[in-house]
């Protein structure tokens, strides 16, 4: 079954890493210290009794899994290799399936198999959020249409038996190390920089504080939370609220009992409230970063808690969900593993782009209700997430403010700011303000930090946030976690593991994404412009792909079409030249790189309100948080290279539901326009790869009917003939793809960076080969005269 | 002086007419083979050329795309 296509898919993947090492800003290495040794392991390696392969390498481990007599009933296999197949169509699919989701890695989700791999980042992440070691084991037993490899077994032992042991709790302003194991922290304390680390009250002080606490359950905290907000408290709380549970009632009989029992066994422990006998010793608060990076090295990493109920030196803020924000299932679901045991756990969540993940960080920030720092990449997101903040909690322009070059606010003393990546980290000189808002946000204990779009952070400037900006706990917020880049592993060390993953596919079942649907339009390049390809190095081939006349009448006439669909249309060009011709050519306005605030926040308005404008023109500024909530229709028609992530992040663009829409009908509509023969065709099955991980199928047109009725541009040979010398007169720059600021350098396969060869004299590189000396008279233009005393000022 | 070349009729897509001219410019098969460019999709090009032109068009197509499996 799946694993067929497991081995070429794997190294495909391999393939694609290079386009991400390529956006990721080079790391110092100094990573590497977060990062503790029994994450390197990879069960994988552990598969020693090397299956034997067909000639698809398709392994057959018939051998070495004897089917269970009651198989038929039991919804997943686990490879000897950590790879685990799960039967979306089974009964207890929903049991196994949020089970699977906390302890591996989603690796494809297609409709009816679903495959997943169990790593030591998601063992990791599943101890922290509760579960046990054996547990896991257990239930995995349970699941398991065969018994499980004995490899397996101990994989998930070695990953799991030092992780979440110790916390690091900060409890009525002091740290402490927290363990309920005391033999672990025992162990510890022989340690003799922990011992250094150890805050003494007295020299004698040598025992460990033994204290029971109440576990308060997840859901109580959350409860709590939501009815001081006023919304249902009997809408949380409960599972099986999820829409889908209805339609497994009647197939429950088919389930061996011992699956069902066990799960509620877990979820019951969840929400149970029990005493737990817990041993401790407080840490001196200036070696946190000490002990941290220590018990890294022991692997015992600690998993940084927040008691943000019993914190008493930070002020609360008075803030609260309003009444009308009601929390999907699913992001319930994921706040739940956030708030699990009445305490804040530092993680990321992972939902799809319109999936809501900002009510769900506006719901973390006012359930924590100390000071927050939301930290976004761009300046048009911050404005979002302050209205975000406006719109679902009732936080006001007194207590949110923003931290950008060109907002005014008064960050000082505000309980929620709002700011962005580069301004937290920017090192040239600053403003007076500014430097002393810095000054400020840096002598703060922040309660929460939420963190936007954290994939798209490089390490080292996400490491320099860290160092500057105290917050008790973090919260990641992504649609994309590239998994099989390395720094993003890195994230899982410096935020938190990952605490809840979306299935995009039944997210859009359930009406709460948009569904769309996904087509490559292939556009025959014309001979004269195939011609000159041919010819051409890579940047300007990639421009000619662009710029071929086919694409630009197919695009002129999905533009129409949907315009007449009364359908809001956003069309992505990575190409700034490609762009600017497209939008004139059309008569439509475009936002890039230099597009000012003010003009930007314009446009996106007039394209909200203003039923004259239907299509805007965007370059890659707008991949991500752009929030452009009524478009419904995105045309791609240049991209950068193969990157998923950014094909991914552009889909997230129309993801968000449509109002009043059908959920069995498609309602948004996704186009990449390829240029036949060409390099993109290749990058676009490459770019693909994510989506169709995630369940979405792309339909192939080579042919739109009605296209030839169509009154449109560039008919006529004459007309494409000039818009070659167009392109062809273009220079190197033009061709290359826009480059924002903090982007690594440009697409390997580009012109390599701005620099441009040109030839000519020195004199006429100064600019003075033309130039003439003269001298004018300066001829009065001031109609009142001169005085002698102001003319300084005047001929400045 | 009437030269007699005995050549052959090939049709094909556009874009697939602007490789093989490509070629010849290039002289990738050693040689030039386009006799004649007829019209959008119709070349005459040299008899003797077709064999290595039916082995070798494939490859040197993957050769200007970047291939997607190996």
């Amino acid at each position: 079954m799946g694993g067929g296509s497991r081995r070429s898919k794997k190294r495909m993947r391999g393939e694609m890493e290079d386009y991400y090492e390529e956006e990721e800003e080079e790391d110092d290495g100094t990573g590497q210290e977060f990062v503790p040794g029994a994450a390197k392991r990879d069960a994988e390696e552990g598969d020693v009794n090397e299956a034997p392969e067909d000639e698809y390498g398709a392994k057959d481990y018939r051998s070495q899994m004897a089917l269970k007599p009651d198989h038929e009933s039991r919804p997943i296999w686990i490879a000897p290799n950590g790879h685990i197949f799960l039967e979306a169509f089974s009964p207890v699919y929903k049991h196994a399936h949020d089970f699977l989701i906390a302890i591996a890695e989603p690796v494809c989700r297609p409709e009816h198999i679903h495959e997943y791999k169990l790593t030591a980042y998601s063992l990791y992440a599943a101890v922290s959020v509760g579960l046990q070691t054996e547990d896991i084991i257990e239930y995995l037993t349970r699941l398991s249409k065969t018994a499980i490899p004995g490899g397996i077994i101990e994989f998930i032992r070695l990953c799991t038996v030092s992780y979440g042991k110790v916390k690091l709790v900060l409890k009525q302003n002091k740290y402490f190390v927290e363990s309920s194991h005391p033999d672990v922290l025992q162990k510890l304390l022989k340690d003799p920089v922990i011992q250094q680390c150890r805050l003494r009250r007295s020299d004698d002080d040598n025992a460990l504080e033994e204290s029971s606490i109440k576990k308060t359950s997840g859901a109580a905290a959350l409860n709590s939370a939501f009815s001081a907000g006023g919304a249902d408290p009997s809408r949380s709380g409960n599972p099986s609220d999820d829409p889908t549970a209805g339609n497994e009632g009647g197939n429950d009989a088919a389930v061996p009992t011992d699956i069902t029992d066990f799960y509620s066994k877990i979820d019951a422990e969840e929400d149970d409230e029990e005493e737990q006998k817990v041993v401790s010793f407080e840490v001196n608060q200036e070696k946190i970063e000490v002990i941290q990076k220590r018990c890294i090295q022991l692997e015992y990493p600690l998993l940084a808690e927040y008691d943000f109920r019993n914190d008493t030196r930070n002020p609360d803020i008075n803030i609260d969900l309003k009444p009308s924000a009601i929390l999907r299932p699913y992001q319930e679901k994921s706040l739940r593993k956030m708030f699990g045991n009445g305490r804040a756990r530092s993680g990321v969540i992972v939902l799809p782009c319109g999936a809501g993940k900002s009510l769900t960080g506006v719901t973390a920030c006012c359930t924590v209700r100390k000071r927050a720092i939301v930290l976004c990449n761009s300046g048009v997101s911050v404005e979002q997430w302050k209205q975000q903040f406006k719109l679902w909690s009732t936080a006001d322009d007194a207590i949110i403010c923003r931290f950008t070059s060109d907002a005014k606010d008064k960050p000082m003393g505000c309980s929620i700011l709002v700011t962005t990546y580069s301004m937290i980290t920017h090192t040239q000189k600053r403003s007076w303000e500014a430097e002393q808002t810095m000054k400020w946000l840096q002598e703060q204990e922040w309660g929460i930090m939420l963190l936007d779009e954290v994939h798209s952070i490089p390490a080292k400037m996400f490491r320099k946030v860290l160092t500057m900006v105290q917050a008790h706990c973090k919260l990641g917020l992504t649609a994309t976690l590239v998994r099989e880049d390395d720094k993003i592993a890195d994230l899982n060390f410096l935020i938190g593991p990952k605490l809840y993953e979306a299935n995009w596919l039944e997210l859009s079942k359930n009406g709460f994404i948009a569904k769309v649907q996904c087509a490559e339009v292939w556009c025959p390049m014309s001979p004269e412009f195939y011609g000159s390809y041919l010819n051409m190095k890579i940047s300007k081939k990639l421009l000619l792909c662009v710029m071929n006349p086919n694409k630009f009448r197919a695009c002129q006439f999905l533009i129409r079409y949907h315009e007449r669909r009364s359908d809001k249309i956003i069309v992505f060009s990575d190409n700034v030249f490609a762009l600017k011709h497209y939008a004139h050519k059309l008569g439509k306005p475009f936002i890039y790189g230099p597009t000012s605030q003010q003009e930007r926040l314009q446009i996106i308005q007039n394209f909200k309100f203003n039923p004259k404008i239907n299509t805007v023109f965007v370059s890659k500024v707008a991949d991500t948080s752009f929030d452009l909530p009524e478009a419904n229709v995105l045309i791609q028609i240049s991209s950068h290279g193969g990157s998923r992530r950014q094909e991914a992040q552009r889909l997230g663009r129309i993801l968000r539901a449509k109002k009043g829409a059908v959920a069995e009908e498609y309602n948004a509509f996704f186009y990449t326009l390829v240029s036949e023969d060409t390099l993109e065709m290749s990058y676009s099955r490459k770019r693909q790869r994510f989506l169709v991980n995630q369940g979405y199928s792309y339909k192939v047109v080579t042919k739109m009917a009605g296209m030839e009725q169509e009154d449109l541009h560039y008919k006529s040979k004459e007309e494409q003939m000039a818009l070659l010398q167009q392109v062809l007169a273009a220079s190197d720059a033009d061709a290359d793809e826009e480059r924002l600021p903090g982007e690594g350098p440009a697409r390997a396969g580009g012109s390599g960076g701005s620099f441009g060869r040109r030839y000519g004299a020195l004199s006429s590189l100064s600019g003075a080969d033309d130039a003439v000396y003269r001298e004018y008279k300066k001829s009065s233009s001031n109609p009142y005269g001169k005085h002698p005393l102001f003319k300084k000022f005047r001929t400045k | 002086m009437v030269n007699v070349t005995k050549g052959v009729l090939v049709e094909c897509d556009p874009a697939m007419k602007q490789f093989l001219l490509h070629l010849d410019e290039r002289e990738a098969l050693g040689r030039k083979f386009v006799l004649n460019d007829l019209d959008e999709t119709h070349l005459f090009v040299s008899a003797d050329i077709i064999k290595v032109l039916k082995e070798k068009i494939d490859e040197l197509l993957d050769k200007i795309s970047v291939p997607v499996h190996e």
